[in-house]
C-alpha cells in the first residue's frame, strides 16, 4: 500500500521547494546589489542553487512514481539524490558567501523537509520490500 | 647589513593592522595625548575631564549595522551625578531586520581593505593593473587621441584677439601709465585694438640723465614687436617723427628722424629726454601686426626739476582703411563730436554720403584777438550737448564793399565746407541714407525799426544752430538720436558809412541742444476681465 504520510510530504515538499528557489535566488540578487559581491563568489553560490533545482526535478518524480507504484527501486534513487540535495542545502545554510537571517530560515524548513521525507522513504521502502 | 635591510623592507611592507575592536575605537580622538573636548571615548581623558563635558559627541560605537548581532560600545555622560561622569556601556546590538547578514565566509565585505604596500617586486604588477587611463586621475589624459588636440591649440594663438598684450621679444610693449598713485609704472602691457592715452609723472635728475632708460628713445623701440603671438615674425618699430619741446615749451617738428637722438647732458642740461612717444601701429583684419611706427616727444630737463610728466598713446588702425570715430553706438554721448557730411554731386538719389574729418560741423572759434578776419581758419567742432557761443568782432570801414563783405562773414560764420547732413546716430554708416538727417538753413534778416526798403546791403551777423535731439529706445538706456538741425542766419542791414569812419559789429554764432523727446508715459497692462458664461442647458425644465 502506497504510503499516504509520504505521498502527503512529497507534494507539500515540491510546492515549497518553488517557493524557496524563488526566494533564495531574489535575495542572491538582493545581496549582490546591497553587499559587494564580487564575481568569483556570486558563481559558485548561483551555480549551487541551479544545480540543486536541477536536481530536485527528478527526485521529487521518481519519489512520486516509486510511492505510488510501491516499487522500491525509484524510491532508493530519489532517496540518493536527496541526499545530494541535503548537501548543496547545507552548503547554502553554511558556506554561502552571505548568510542572511531569511537563508537560514528557508535552509533550516527545507532540511527539515528533507529529513522527515528521508525517514518516511525508509519506511516506505521498507514496508516495499518485504 | 643585508639583513637589516630585508627587517626595514619588512617592516615598510606591513601597513598598522586595523583596529576592530569596538571598544578601543574611538574617532573624535583627534589630538595624540591630549583630552578632546566632548569626545567621551577618549582614552586620554581623566575623570575630572569628563565632569566638564556636556555631551558626547559620539555615542555609539559600531560596527556594520547590517549585522544580525554585533558589540556596540555606548558612551553617555550622567548629568544627575554630581559631579557628571562618563558612562560606558558594551552591549550585543540586535538587527531585528529579517535580511541581516547572519554570517559570512567572505571576510573583505565587512572591513576596508589594508592597502598593499609596493615594494620592487610587486611595483610592476601595479604599474599593469592601475596604470591605464581608467586609473589616472587627470581628466585630460583620458582623452586617448592625443595627436588631435594639438592643432586647435596652435591655431588659438596664431594671431592677435582683442586684449591680448602685444608681444615683443623679450616681453610686452610697454606703455608706461599711473598705478595706484601717478609715478609711471613701465610694466603696463600695450593691449592689441586697445587704444589708450596715459600720462603719468616719472622722477628724473640731471645727474642721472644718461642711466635713466626712460628717458631714452632706445627704450621704447629697441624690441621688435613680433608680428603675431609665439612667432618668430618681427616687426621693427620705426621713428615716425620727432618733435622737440624747449624749456617754455614751444614744439618743433624735426626734418629729419633719422638720426636717435640720445640724453646727454648739455650745459647743466639734459637734452632728448623723452616726454612722450605716441605709437601707431598697423594691422591686417585677421590678427597680424605689419608695421609700427612711434613719434617722439624730446625735450629737455632743467636742473631744478626732480621730476617730469610724460604722456604716452598707441592707436591701432588696421591697414588700408581710414579710421573714422564714432560718436557714440549707438546713440550719442555727450562731448564726442556730431558727424557731418556732405552728398556727393552727380547723384540722383542718395546712395551714400561723404564723411571724413574735414566734413565736421563747427563753428567759430574765439580767438585772443577777437578780430573776424584775422580770426579765419580757427574753428572748434561742436560736440554733442555741448552749447557753445562764439563771436568775433568786425571792423567795417567805408571802403569796404557790401558783397565781399557778406560773402566773407558767411565764410567767417559757416566755415569752407559746412556739411549738408548731420548722422541721426553717433554710429550712422556712410552707406545708411535714412540715417542722416538734412541741415535746414534759415535766412532771417532784421529789418532796422526805421524800415528802409532800399536794396540795402544785408550782411549776416549771427549763425545760430539748434540741434534737436530726442530720447530713443528703452526707458533704461535711452540713446540720444538728432532728430532736427537747422542752421539760422541772421542779416542785418549794412548802413552805408561816411568815409573816414568804422564801425564795429558784433558777429555772433551759436550751437543750442534742445532736448525734444516727448515724456515716458506709463502703460499698464489691460485690467483682467472676467468671463462667466452659465452653461447652455442652465434652466434646462424651463428654457
Amino acid at each position: 500500500l502506497s504510503s499516504l504520510p509520504l505521498q502527503i510530504l512529497l507534494y507539500v515538499n515540491g510546492v515549497y521547494y518553488i517557493f524557496y528557489f524563488l526566494a533564495t535566488l531574489a535575495m542572491i540578487i538582493y545581496k549582490s546589489q546591497v553587499f559587494s559581491y564580487p564575481d568569483d563568489l556570486l558563481a559558485p553560490d548561483l551555480t549551487v542553487l541551479f544545480l540543486m533545482a536541477i536536481l530536485e526535478v527528478p527526485r521529487s518524480y521518481l519519489g512520486f512514481k516509486g510511492n505510488l507504484t510501491e516499487a522500491e527501486g525509484p524510491l532508493g534513487l530519489s532517496l540518493g539524490l536527496t541526499v545530494g540535495s541535503v548537501v548543496l542545502c547545507v552548503y547554502l545554510l553554511l558556506w554561502q558567501t552571505y548568510v542572511l537571517w531569511a537563508d537560514v530560515l528557508l535552509n533550516a524548513v527545507l532540511l527539515a523537509g528533507y529529513g522527515l521525507e528521508s525517514g518516511l522513504k525508509v519506511t516506505a521502502i521498507a514496508a516495499f520490500v518485504s | 647589513p643585508s639583513d637589516t635591510r630585508d627587517a626595514a623592507q619588512a617592516r615598510v611592507r606591513r601597513a598598522p593592522a586595523p583596529v576592530t575592536d569596538v571598544a578601543r575605537l574611538c574617532v573624535c580622538d583627534l589630538l595624540v595625548a591630549q583630552c578632546d573636548v566632548n569626545c567621551c571615548c577618549d582614552p586620554d581623558c581623566s575623570a575630572e575631564d569628563f565632569s566638564l563635558f556636556t555631551t558626547c559627541s559620539v555615542p555609539v560605537v559600531t560596527g556594520d549595522s547590517q549585522l544580525c548581532s554585533q558589540k556596540a560600545a555606548v558612551y553617555s555622560l550622567d548629568v544627575e551625578a554630581n559631579p557628571p561622569e562618563r558612562i560606558f556601556k558594551l552591549i550585543d546590538q540586535v538587527n531585528p531586520s529579517i535580511f541581516c547578514i547572519h554570517a559570512t565566509n567572505y571576510e573583505q565585505a565587512l572591513y576596508l581593505k589594508s592597502p598593499e604596500i609596493p615594494t620592487p617586486e610587486n611595483f610592476d604588477q601595479f604599474i599593469d593593473k592601475y596604470g591605464g587611463a581608467t586609473f589616472s586621475a587627470e581628466p585630460d589624459s583620458w582623452n586617448l587621441d592625443t595627436d588631435a588636440q594639438n592643432p586647435p591649440d596652435a591655431n588659438e594663438t596664431s594671431r592677435y584677439e582683442y586684449g591680448l598684450p602685444v608681444q615683443t621679444e623679450d616681453a610686452f610693449l610697454r606703455l608706461p601709465s599711473p598705478v595706484v598713485s601717478s609715478w609711471c609704472s613701465d610694466a603696463n602691457p600695450a593691449g592689441f585694438l586697445v587704444n589708450q592715452a596715459t600720462k603719468c609723472i616719472r622722477a628724473v635728475s640731471v645727474e642721472k640723465c644718461d642711466s635713466i632708460q626712460a628717458l631714452s628713445m632706445l627704450f621704447y623701440i629697441n624690441s621688435s614687436i613680433l608680428a603675431v603671438p609665439k612667432s618668430s615674425q618681427m616687426v621693427n618699430i620705426t621713428v615716425q617723427s620727432i618733435v622737440v619741446q624747449s624749456l617754455d615749451g614751444m614744439r618743433t617738428l624735426l626734418s629729419s628722424s633719422d638720426v636717435l637722438r640720445l640724453p646727454m647732458v648739455l650745459d647743466e642740461l639734459c637734452i632728448n629726454a623723452v616726454l612722450g612717444v605716441n605709437y601707431h601701429i598697423t594691422h591686417t583684419d585677421t590678427g597680424e601686426i605689419i608695421e609700427a611706427a612711434a613719434a617722439f616727444v624730446l625735450g629737455a630737463i632743467s636742473k631744478e626739476t626732480l621730476s617730469i610728466e610724460q604722456s604716452f598713446e598707441i592707436s591701432f588702425t588696421q591697414e588700408n582703411t581710414q579710421p573714422v570715430p564714432l560718436s557714440g553706438n549707438p546713440g550719442y554721448v555727450v562731448g564726442l563730436p556730431v558727424r557731418a557730411g556732405f552728398q556727393p554731386q552727380g547723384y540722383p538719389f542718395p546712395a551714400a554720403f561723404l564723411s571724413n574729418k574735414h566734413s565736421q560741423l563747427t563753428i567759430l572759434h574765439s580767438t585772443s584777438t577777437q578780430d573776424c578776419l584775422a580770426a579765419q581758419g580757427a574753428r572748434a567742432p561742436v560736440l554733442f550737448g555741448y552749447n557753445m557761443i562764439s563771436g568775433c568782432k568786425l571792423r567795417i570801414t567805408a571802403a569796404m564793399k557790401c558783397q565781399p563783405l557778406a560773402q566773407t562773414l558767411l565764410d567767417v560764420l559757416k566755415g569752407q565746407s559746412f556739411p549738408e547732413y548731420v548722422a541721426s546716430f553717433g554710429n550712422s554708416q556712410v552707406q545708411d541714407v535714412l540715417d542722416w538727417v538734412p541741415i535746414t538753413q534759415l535766412l532771417i534778416s532784421e529789418q532796422m525799426i526805421s524800415h528802409t526798403l532800399q536794396s540795402s546791403c544785408q550782411i549776416p551777423v549771427s549763425l545760430g544752430i539748434e540741434v534737436k535731439w530726442t530720447k530713443y529706445g528703452s526707458l533704461v538706456n535711452p540713446q540720444a538720436r538728432i532728430v532736427n538741425v537747422t542752421a539760422t542766419i541772421t542779416t542785418t542791414t549794412l548802413k552805408q558809412l561816411r568815409s573816414g569812419r568804422e564801425r564795429i559789429i558784433p558777429v555772433m554764432s551759436s550751437v543750442v541742444f534742445t532736448d525734444i523727446s516727448s515724456p515716458a508715459e506709463p502703460s499698464y497692462k489691460a485690467w483682467p476681465t472676467i468671463d462667466i458664461k452659465l452653461p447652455f442647458d442652465f434652466f434646462y425644465p424651463f428654457v
